[in-house]
């Protein structure tokens, strides 16, 4: 019994016993010297890890009595989460060395929040949910302030932390609600109450106030606020993290809540999340287009990018949920080309974000500047990119599930979106003469960059195989 | 053979429009107009040789999409091969006219390299009629047909730094797509009814499609009828008959030789190709017959009015291919297909001679156009003069009356007139008439043209007139050829285009079982014309052959028995209208102005061309132009550019600004916003979602 | 909704009440008490001697380090507790658990204590 419900968890427990030891090592010995080893390290044992669950496990297993949930949908987005951290690990080296930010717990933090991450989206009953999600959060809060002597990154953390406490308390305060009126934490619990035909007030109030603390992770209007200032504030890095991994997991997570225990009332919760989609998508595009700074941009864009996943999700059938993670794992990947670029501009040796920095940018940079247009087209979802295919099976989503309405809000938005974009690659093609940025040196963002725009390119061919998997993690979920 | 003939001119044009800087202007010229005589060589053995059976020949297969099935195809029958030599035999003369008169244009400017494109457009224009007339269903007969219409539309317009031929390019594009709609209208409801649009399923549907209604606009319609109709008004715009000839006048713009090619032998002869190509459909839609009839008999009349007063040359023969054009759709609209190919082989002949006469007096007057300054010129251009002499008597249709000798035209235009007297039907009485008169008009304009160019006194501008020269020899050649078919086309081939029946459809591989069914009941006989109608129900279809005659259409037998004064009309017309030109124009030529003076509304009517375009201007392009400006300053300028600016520029800045406002930077207000939103979540809930 | 509303009216009653009698004192203090403001009565009152500094003074950050730590062994004891007293029924898998998380704790406080934490200075 015991046994195998260690075995069904025995990825999250080697990496946390990994960390852990790691803490304890690095702690006692080199100390901050040990950094780079511990990067690539937890980097390896994030990618094996990945490769492991992601082609050595199959089929459907619970353990603890219901709690956690090895299935096809976990696994999708436990690979998408351990790949996408290694990544982000592996091209913030070269710039944490050159800014003297080298600490040993950075990628401790990182693999700690990976392990929250894989509870959460294998989540099967309020508490493992609640456990994965501050685990995740503690070591994120943490990790914004990481530069503890820049007054921006300890506001960050701050922020963070205040804010995320009061989404975790909406949050608690959901979770005590549907625990109350539906007598048990259990997913399977919860839904098999709302299935006798009536979902009852006091549930769905606490279904509200889940989504609140939910929409809070994935920074969707109108729990956003904190998200700008977190991604200006923390260290780069840091930031690329935040854009990337805590997102897929917080939309599984969106999605195992919403159809695991709430599945039985799809109507009254999908016109909440379609709200929330709107509201993002729109803030997402109109507030950008004021940023100058391009790390507060993209915090922007993946606001609104998060709008267009949650339309999969307000779709509330299963091509919904297979839209949904088509489109997380190409924001995925457009986002760590992303920050792989603004991880190597620099000037003087030192980061700078301003987007008027890029100013013919392509005559110095001609590949660089080639792959980012690829990338801030994909971002903007210009055909034939793969973006436009991610918005496309949203769209295809919604329209499916009858929500035309919310399909043609997102056209709308994805237009005034595309001009933020455009300006950047206006700026490095078209831009004025200024002093031009450092080279860049490190490979390792390089390569991510190219990769990234690689894909960008031949996904089209059949998005890399992505919609296979993708169906099948669907179908695990909504059945 | 016939895949040479259709692909020889293609490429032609491709080598003379891309490559011609490989091989010179001089070898893209000569290359072309090479190919096209080898094309016109091998059409007259295909015509010479050929046996009346209908061949297909498949190239290779186009569109395959559910019933629909495509494929490019030869259908080589009589029809085909007619239109064969017309084709390439004008087309090939006007290339090697083409190349004196093209040189040297003094619409282009010095160096520019024009000539390697006109040919190939010539060239691909020739492409494109061939492909029309050897198609093997409407598909590709449309592909064909619009082809023309491109390279009409490059030809009219290739004096490019000219506006008015822009323009001409543009009306004749426009007015053309009016017809075209009603073809593809035609072709879509064919397609509906029959479920194919090859030929052969077409022309077999035509006994049912006779007994089927079809729902169409407001009420139900006879389909073959409607059909029929739809796709004569294609014919109607590509023939220039009333209501859509407007174009044709103004295409005059286009240099000279294209005149000839297209607007005279080829292009416009197309909207008959069509209706005799579709006499199997034609057969079956008696009012559709009676409205060709009428806009072709109205046509003839009104264009051969207009001529009279016209003062420019071109115009003068264009108003004539008009109302010729007009002549064959008679022919045709009266069931005497036969005829109406008949006068447009022989039509193509001296018309095209015509103008290229025209071309050449141009050419020698400095493109001078107006016959007012003309005068004379027999002496200064006499090989002109003979050339466009014949061509006068072979319009005119002068002859020996009730005899088969004559010029061209007055053996194929008495075809037609007789046969429509032999129609007896108020539609042909109508036609009769009007084609008689305008048999008169006919010769008096023509004679009019003739007189004012080379008669008389030199007028208008000396000095032109003492550099008036004669063209170069491969100007002249090409009149030499035509002038051959203008005199000895009609009396050559009288018999097989007109002749009796059992002639007519051996010329046309009629099936012959065919020909004697209708050779068995007479004229009156309706007992036994039920049972030859009984008699196609079990073995025999139409479309065998390249026409089809319905078994009760006996115009042509009642046009052979028609009385003699029928036959001496046009003969006594042509007369008339000789003697009232010569009057006009040699003995008194004061006379004309008087009568003008005395008679200023009539004259202003027929020189503004019974304001038809005026009429067009105020009904249709104006009310156009003005909604266009309207939707264009209002609608797209106001409205749509207006909105999408102010919400570009105006809106949305202003929602960031509120955006970037709202993000003040206090945790307060961001947890304040967070309670808000959770607040109108539930309320959203509440009052939206399935509270209840 | 109107059952659950119906549940809530106590509340409401109390609310209302809570607001007028609020209301109510703090208007009669407005309406009917004695004003006589000097110096003295409107000066922060501070144990006897003057207030020497703003109410919102800084406060050192270890302070709040020392308070988060007391809080997590806090409540270390605060599940250990509970624990204690159903050690009979949990069995192995309640004891191993309990041990596995206090070696989790134990390694932080291992690292907090080797990064210099508990020390003052």
């Amino acid at each position: 019994m015991i046994a195998t419900d260690i075995a069904a968890i025995l990825p999250e427990v080697i990496l946390a016993v990994l960390a852990m030891g790691a803490l304890l090592g690095a702690v006692y010995t080199g100390g901050d010297r040990t950094t780079p080893l511990l990067i690539w390290s937890a980097a390896l044992v994030m990618v094996a890890l990945g490769v492991w669950i992601g082609f050595g496990m199959s089929g459907t297993r619970t353990a603890f009595g219901g709690a956690f949930i090895n299935d096809g949908f976990a696994r999708f987005a436990k690979v998408a989460v351990l790949w996408s951290a290694a990544v982000v690990l592996l091209m913030s080296l070269d710039y944490l060395s050159r800014c003297d930010l080298l600490r040993f717990e950075f990628p401790l933090l990182v693999a700690l929040a990976v392990v929250g991450m894989m509870m959460m989206v294998s989540a099967g009953d309020l508490m493992a949910l609640y456990m994965g999600l501050e685990l995740q959060s503690l070591a994120l809060y943490v990790a914004a302030s990481l530069r503890r002597d820049s007054v921006k990154s300890t506001e960050a953390g701050l922020k963070y932390f205040v804010l995320g406490a009061l989404g975790s308390g909406l949050l608690l305060y959901g979770c005590s609600l549907a625990y109350g009126f539906a007598g048990t934490t259990q997913f399977s619990g919860i839904i098999a109450t709302a299935q006798d035909g009536h979902v009852g007030i006091g549930l769905l109030f606490g279904l509200v106030f889940i989504i609140t603390g939910l929409a809070f992770k994935v920074s969707a209007v109108p729990f956003h606020m904190w998200t700008p200032d977190v991604y200006e504030g923390a260290p780069t890095p840091v930031t690329a993290f935040f854009a990337t991994a805590p997102k897929m997991a917080a939309m599984a997570l969106f999605a195992r809540v919403m159809h695991d225990a709430f599945g039985a009332a799809v109507a009254d919760w999908s016109g909440i999340i379609a709200l929330l989609s709107v509201g993002s998508m729109f803030l997402g595009a109109v507030a950008a287009i004021g940023q100058r700074d391009i790390k507060r941009l993209m915090a922007y864009s993946s606001i609104a990018h998060m709008g267009f996943a949650l339309m999969g999700l307000a779709a509330g059938t299963g091509f919904g949920v297979q839209a949904m993670l088509i489109y997380m794992a190409i924001y995925l990947a457009m986002s760590l080309g992303v920050f792989a670029f603004i991880l190597s501009l620099e000037r003087d040796g030192r980061p700078v974000t301003d987007i008027g920095n890029l100013h013919q940018y392509s005559r110095q940079q001609p590949l660089r500047a080639l792959c980012m247009l690829v990338l801030l087209f994909s971002l903007a979802g210009v055909p034939p990119m793969v973006g436009f295919f991610g918005k496309f099976y949203v769209l295809r989503a919604a329209v499916e599930a009858d929500m035309i309405w919310l399909a043609v809000a997102g056209v709308i938005a994805s237009v005034i979106g595309a001009f933020y974009y455009l300006r950047i690659v206006y700026f490095m093609y078209f831009g004025e003469e200024r002093e031009p940025l450092d080279p860049p040196a490190s490979t390792v963002q390089w390569a991510v960059l190219v990769a990234s725009a690689a894909v960008m390119v031949f996904g089209v061919v059949n998005l890399l195989g992505i919609e296979g998997p993708a169906a099948m993690a669907a179908e695990a979920l909504v059945r | 053979m016939e895949t040479i003939i259709l692909f020889a001119p293609l490429l032609g044009a491709v080598i003379a429009g891309f490559g011609w800087r490989m091989i010179g202007e001089t070898g893209a010229i000569w290359l072309s107009t090479g190919l096209l005589f080898l094309v016109a060589l091998l059409s007259w053995i295909v015509f010479l040789g050929f046996d009346g059976e209908t061949r297909q020949t498949e190239l290779f297969r186009y569109i395959q999409s559910g019933a629909l099935d495509t494929s490019w195809a030869i259908r080589l029958d009589r029809l085909t091969a007619i239109m064969l030599v017309v084709v390439t035999t004008v087309s090939s003369l006007v290339h090697l006219y083409s190349v004196g008169y093209m040189a040297g244009d003094a619409n282009f400017r010095d160096g520019e390299s024009y000539r390697p494109r006109f040919f190939a457009y010539l060239s691909f224009f020739t492409f494109a009629m061939l492909m029309l007339v050897t198609s093997d269903n409407l598909v590709q007969m449309f592909f064909g047909w619009e082809g023309v219409g491109v390279a009409s539309y490059l030809l009219i317009g290739f004096y490019f730094r000219k506006p008015s031929a822009n323009a001409a390019a543009i009306k004749a594009f426009i007015v053309n797509r009016v017809g075209d709609f009603g073809f593809a209208l035609g072709i879509f409801g064919l397609f509906l009814m029959v479920d194919s649009i090859n030929f052969d399923d077409v022309f077999a549907a035509g006994p049912v499609l006779a007994e089927t209604q079809l729902q169409f606009l407001w009420r139900e319609w006879n389909a073959a009828n409607l059909l029929a109709f739809l796709l004569f008004v294609g014919a109607m715009g590509k023939s220039a008959q009333f209501f859509l000839h407007t174009w044709l006048p103004d295409a005059m713009e286009g240099p000279t030789p294209v005149s000839a090619l297209i607007h005279a032998a080829t292009m416009v002869t197309a909207g008959v190709f069509l209706v005799c190509r579709m006499s199997p459909l034609l057969e079956f839609a008696p009012e559709a017959k009676a409205i060709i009839v009428w806009i072709g008999a109205i046509t003839a009349f009104f264009a051969a009015t207009v001529a009279l007063v016209q003062n420019d040359i071109k115009r003068v023969i264009a108003y004539s291919t008009c109302s010729q054009l007009g002549y064959m759709f008679v022919a045709a609209g009266v069931g005497v297909y036969s005829a109406a190919m008949f006068h447009l082989f022989t039509h193509a002949f001296f018309k095209a001679m015509l103008f290229l006469g025209a071309g050449a007096v141009i050419h020698g007057m400095h493109h001078e156009q107006d016959m007012r300054h003309y005068g004379g010129l027999r002496h200064r251009m006499p090989r002109t003069f003979w050339a466009m002499l014949i061509g006068t008597l072979a319009i005119t249709g002068v002859g020996i009356p009730l005899t088969t000798i004559g010029f061209a035209g007055f053996l194929s235009k008495d075809a037609i007139i007789e046969s429509a007297w032999g129609a007896h039907s108020p539609a042909g009485d109508f036609a009769f008439w009007a084609l008689v008169i305008a048999a008169f008009m006919t010769s008096f304009y023509s004679w009019r043209l003739m007189f004012l160019t080379f008669f008389g006194a030199p007028r208008g501008d000396r000095h032109t007139h003492e550099h008036a020269h004669e063209s170069p020899a491969v100007m002249v050649i090409p009149l030499a050829g035509l002038a051959l078919g203008a005199v000895f086309a009609g009396m050559i081939w009288f018999k097989p285009f007109f002749g009796t029946h059992e002639e007519v459809n051996a010329f046309y591989g009629v099936p012959e079982h065919h020909a004697e069914a209708t050779h068995g009941h007479g004229a009156d006989d309706h007992t036994e014309a039920t049972t030859g109608a009984g008699d196609h129900a079990e073995g025999w279809m139409p479309g065998q052959g390249a026409v089809f005659t319905h078994p009760e259409n006996h115009v042509l037998e009642a046009a052979h028995r028609a009385p003699k004064w029928v036959k001496l009309s046009p003969a006594v017309m042509m007369l008339l209208g000789l003697g009232l030109a010569w009057l006009f124009y040699i003995r008194a030529p004061g006379l004309p102005g008087r009568l003008a003076r005395a008679q200023p509304r009539a004259y202003r009517f027929l020189l503004n061309k019974w304001y038809v375009d005026e009429i067009y201007d105020a009904a249709f392009v104006r009310p156009a132009m003005a909604g266009g400006r309207l939707l264009w300053r209002r609608g797209d300028g106001t409205i749509i550019d207006g909105a999408l600016n102010g919400i570009a520029m105006g809106v949305i800045p202003f929602l960031t600004r509120l955006a970037g406002r709202a993000q003040s930077g206090y945790i307060f207000t961001y947890a304040f916003a967070m309670v808000i939103g959770v607040v109108v979540l539930i309320s959203w809930m509440m009052i939206g979602g399935g509270a209840e | 909704m109107e059952y659950l509303l119906r549940e809530y009216l106590p509340i409401v009653v109390f609310l209302g009440l809570a607001i007028g009698l609020g209301a109510a004192l703090m208007l009669a203090a407005v309406v009917l008490a004695v004003r006589n403001p000097d110096p003295e009565k409107v000066s922060a009152y501070e144990c006897g001697f003057n207030a020497f500094d703003d109410a919102r003074m800084k406060f050192d950050v270890r302070f709040y380090l020392v308070a988060i730590l007391f809080i997590i062994f806090d409540l270390e004891i605060a599940f250990l507790f509970p624990w204690a007293v159903a050690f009979r029924d949990v069995g192995p898998v309640g004891f191993w658990s309990m041990i596995v998380f206090l070696a989790v704790l134990t390694i932080g406080f291992a690292y907090e204590w080797k990064k210099g934490a508990l020390e003052w200075d």
